[in-house]
């Protein structure tokens, strides 16, 4: 009885156990690259760790992903993880401007020499590099671009991203900055869709409800674009412009399929590839040989040239515009 | 589990069951330990950074935040109720603190005035107990049940966070030598004798909870309120006040992590602790305590939380996928709940009883 209780015991245990037993990492002599991103299950995020994880491999590294989910305590002790398991370098694309800076000092502190991509932090000297996206840059390209479909005038709708995110504020200044010089361009609605496909589908509804003559509607992110564009379609009013930014694959196939008109392409593959070689240049020389802030230019993709793009990159060299 | 509980003694430690038979029960109830052994003999195994005294002392600092948590839950669930709030209660207390180190207390007329930092951490404690206790008189005075009323505090509690600062991080929680208000990163980052602050926090509120469990009037009440309501108010307990103890008792401990969260950080932010609760109840769980009430120990909390904590930081290191991580974690939910059934009908079996 005794003995049949403990066996079942046992068996029931063993089967948790059982999918871990993929890889030893313990008796490996090459260094360690940390790669922490906000998730897995997002395509930008996604594509950002897989290409830093490829380059770091084929620089003959061993690596690790792991995601932080946006909380700066998860995000805090994965890098204490990492400080344990002596990484030599981490690409972190972090938690949050201020709730990350202790993190990213401690993990110097251990040795860990950190490289931010994507997002920054608010101090320098800390990280060895944060290179991000031009967001300021490439939304005034948006704006711009706006602005010419919208043939200078019309009534446009603004679907802003998350408020407590720098880069919702960063964009949507951006956007200003180009559309206020249009004095016939008239915003009529602005509401905040948290980045989210189903709010910004609501979200648009309910302004479709309201202003049933727009022209238009400039997103803060693709996400929203996306849903915008469904409700826009819904309310079979296809007339109405939506424009996004990101440069996420659905924003692409919805470019080609002619339902969004243009979105900013974020280069994220491109600077996690960078991050990883200047991690690479830094461990082998000591220095990474260029400023700590770096920022790498947006690219506008329209129906014209949305070709010329893979997921968060550019994938052929750029043609001639008529 | 009520009717089980009346069939087996119903205190924790009282229950030796006849000698020659008690080893089948012995390996069950100790089960947990087991595990938490077998994890670590794995890890260790295929990790040689996991058995270092650096990495031991991270992962016992990880350990204590869920285990002062689920510490603190124990106490509700022992005495029958659930409390859903307890991360947001953590995200309340860091922004409460965060608050009144980055803005002060503006009384109606003049400047800021700046409180030291002792003073923050406990108004900030008080916050989590004041919470713990509209909990205990919303499911006592108002009869709502647990999951409900604290469900409820959970949407408010974070709510009240992000309205404390627009939904924005308090950055910057060094303090100013100016406002007599430095010192607040030492609170979670701290080391005494060479063992982190939170690690000690966890010592101590372990103790003192345990203590109280299994030591105190106040641990009996618990355990009779949670084994039979009915029962133990007709003995004459307040049955009222007990409940309410154990939700301020749980506010108080979710308070202290969110405290130490925002001290580790350096900077206060109101999304902090999301989903919490949900790792408090696993390590509650894991650790033998039953949901239904009245059976389970505050040792066997700890025991859960570091079975949890282990697991989370040795599959970090062993480099398994986030989403296999998930899988894991709820497969071993399922099995330690499964095993505890089982070692529900053991018991019975051996008592003689159906």
């Amino acid at each position: 009885m005794a003995r049949r209780m403990l066996a079942l015991a046992v068996v029931l245990f063993l089967p948790a156990l059982l999918p871990m037993g993929c890889k030893r990492t313990g008796v490996s002599h090459r260094k360690l690259i940390a790669i922490i991103v906000p998730s897995q299950d997002n395509p930008f995020f996604q594509a950002e760790a897989v290409a830093a994880a490829e380059r770091a491999k084929a620089l003959g590294y061993d690596v690790r992903i792991d995601s932080h989910n946006d909380d700066p305590y998860s995000q805090d002790n994965l890098i204490d993880v990492a400080i344990a398991s002596n990484a030599s370098a981490l690409i972190l694309d972090n938690a949050g401007a201020e709730a990350s800076i202790s993190a990213v000092r401690r993990a110097t502190k251990a040795g860990i020499a950190c490289f931010l991509i994507d997002r920054e932090i608010g101090a320098s000297n800390i990280a060895k590099a944060q290179i991000i996206a031009d967001n300021a840059g490439g939304a005034v390209l948006l704006g711009k671009r706006f602005a010419e479909i919208m043939g200078g005038k019309g009534k446009y709708a603004e679907l802003l991203g998350r408020e407590s995110d720098t880069n919702a504020q960063i964009r949507t200044t951006g956007f200003h900055a180009v559309l206020d010089k249009f004095p016939a361009l008239v915003r009529v609605s602005a509401q905040s869709a948290n980045w989210s496909q189903s709010e910004a589908f609501q979200r648009t509804e309910t302004i479709l409800q309201a202003h049933g003559d727009l022209n238009g509607i400039i997103a803060g992110n693709d996400t929203m674009a996306v849903g915008a564009v469904a409700a826009v379609r819904n309310a079979r009013m296809d007339t109405i412009k939506v424009v996004g930014f990101d440069g996420s694959p659905d924003a692409l196939s919805a470019i080609r399929a002619g339902a969004l008109d243009a979105t900013i392409l974020q280069p994220a593959v491109k600077i996690a590839g960078m991050a990883v070689e200047e991690a690479d240049q830094f461990l082998k020389t000591g220095s990474t040989g260029v400023p700590e802030r770096q920022l790498v230019p947006c690219e506008l993709v329209t129906r014209q040239n949305v070709d010329e793009f893979g997921t968060f990159q550019r994938i052929k060299p750029e043609k001639a515009r008529e | 589990m009520n009717k089980v509980a009346a069939g087996v003694p119903l205190t924790p430690h009282s229950s030796t069951a006849s000698a020659g038979k008690s080893i089948a029960t012995l390996l069950l109830k100790l089960r947990s330990v087991l595990a938490l052994a077998l994890l670590v003999v794995f890890f260790s195994s295929m990790t040689s950074s996991f058995l270092t005294a650096n990495n031991l002392s991270i992962l016992t600092k990880h350990v204590a935040i869920t285990a002062l948590l689920a510490v603190g839950t124990s106490f509700v669930i022992l005495a029958g109720g659930i409390d859903l709030s307890v991360g947001s209660v953590a995200g309340l207390s860091g922004m409460t603190a965060g608050y009144l180190i980055v803005h002060g207390i503006v009384f109606a007329s003049g400047d800021p005035h700046f409180l030291p930092i002792w003073l923050v951490i406990l108004l900030s404690l008080l916050v989590g107990g004041a919470v713990g206790c509209l909990n205990g008189l919303l499911v006592t005075r108002l009869s709502i049940a647990p999951f409900i009323a604290t469900l409820g505090t959970l949407y408010v509690g974070r709510g009240v966070a992000l309205l404390i600062s627009n939904g924005r991080t308090f950055p910057g929680l060094a303090g100013d030598a100016a406002r007599h208000n430095t010192g607040f990163p030492a609170f979670g980052q701290a080391y005494l004798l060479g063992v982190p602050s939170p690690v000690w926090f966890m010592a101590i509120i372990t103790l003192i909870a345990w203590v109280l469990a299994a030591k105190s009037p106040f641990g009996r009440h618990v355990y009779a309120v949670g084994g039979n309501e009915r029962a133990a108010q007709l003995c004459g307990i307040n049955v009222c006040r007990v409940k309410i103890s154990t939700y301020a008792f749980s506010g108080a401990c979710a308070a202290l992590v969110g405290l130490v969260i925002a001290s580790q950080l350096e900077a206060a932010h109101p999304a902090t602790g999301q989903s919490f609760e949900l790792n408090a109840i696993a390590a509650v769980v894991l650790g033998g305590t039953s949901l239904m009430g009245g059976r389970g120990s505050i040792g066997g909390s700890l025991v859960g939380a570091f079975v949890i904590g282990v697991l989370a930081d040795g599959l970090v290191m062993l480099g398994v996928s986030e989403f296999w991580q998930m899988v894991i974690k709820g497969i071993v939910i399922i099995l330690a709940v499964a095993v505890d059934q089982l070692q529900n009908r053991v018991q019975l079996r051996l008592a003689g009883g159906r």
